[in-house]
């Protein structure tokens, strides 16, 4: 058994692929046409590549209600991990990305969050650096 | 950075601008409820939420639409008052271009399949679900 594929409720596929590719970095991997919706997946080129994250249409009303509580109470539903987030932070907010937390140290960690125009905040983190 | 309190009163404003009771609100109105300018209001909404509040109001109203022609027997005339449409005409052209058929013809196409006042899951891809229907 494999962990090979998370998901991540999208308002709008198309949207989330330009925000997920063009803006964050990740490649696109599947695109199939399924009824209305698409079984669309993006991978990271500096993460492992056969990790990929579904962009899920969030039509379910019961989905869509879950995922805008959690945006109101600012609980983030996926997480990334960086080498460096301060640049990546600025490198965002020069895309427009909007942040809820700047990259602050958070015990071991750095952490910050930011809205992907989808629906959901993301967390990326850097982890502690690693002594070689 | 958009603070706590700021976060908040966005996510209010998305929630007027989905959920009002007898007619849908204007941007300005919703703007002014969120004691944001008018402008700076439709900056930051699209940048958190991908689309500017007139859109996310519109996509709103064809979301409740399809629901209400699925889910009820209300007139096509009757579901377009009910999401705050006045004229029939404007609300059948925009359904259609949105969801790509009339509002009878989306009607007909899910209604036979329905069990009892239940979405078809053709509407609400289920976690992951989706992956049963890629044909090869």
């Amino acid at each position: 058994m494999k962990i090979k594929l998370s998901s991540i409720m999208v308002e709008n596929q198309a949207t989330a692929l330009a925000f997920y590719t063009g803006v964050l970095g990740f490649k696109k991997s599947k695109d199939i046409p399924v009824g209305e919706f698409r079984w669309l997946t993006v991978v990271s080129p500096d993460g492992y590549p056969d990790v990929e994250l579904v962009l899920e249409p969030n039509a379910n009303p019961s989905a869509k209600a879950f995922q805008q509580a959690m945006f109101k109470q600012g609980i983030p539903l996926a997480a990334f991990e960086v080498d460096d987030i301060e640049a990546e932070a600025k490198r965002l907010k020069k895309s427009g990305v909007k942040f809820t937390m700047d990259p602050k140290q958070q015990g071991p960690v750095k952490l910050a969050i930011f809205s992907d125009t989808c629906g959901n905040l993301i967390q990326m983190y850097q982890p502690p650096q690693r002594t070689p | 950075m958009i603070h706590a309190e700021l976060l908040s009163r966005l996510c209010r404003a998305r929630d007027l601008l989905r959920d009002w009771e007898d007619e849908p609100l204007s941007v300005i109105a919703v703007a002014r409820a969120s004691g944001l300018t008018h402008f700076h209001f439709i900056r930051l909404f699209k940048a958190m939420f991908g689309e500017t509040p007139h859109q996310y109001r519109s996509r709103a109203q064809i979301e409740k639409a399809k629901h209400l022609l699925v889910l009820t027997d209300l007139s096509i005339t009757n579901v377009c008052m009910a999401i705050g449409f006045s004229s029939v005409g404007s609300f059948s052209a925009l359904f259609s271009r949105r969801v790509g058929m009339s509002p009878s013809e989306f009607r007909r196409r899910y209604l036979a399949s329905l069990p009892e006042q239940q979405l078809p899951s053709g509407l609400v891809p289920g976690c992951l679900s989706l992956m049963a229907e890629i044909s090869d």
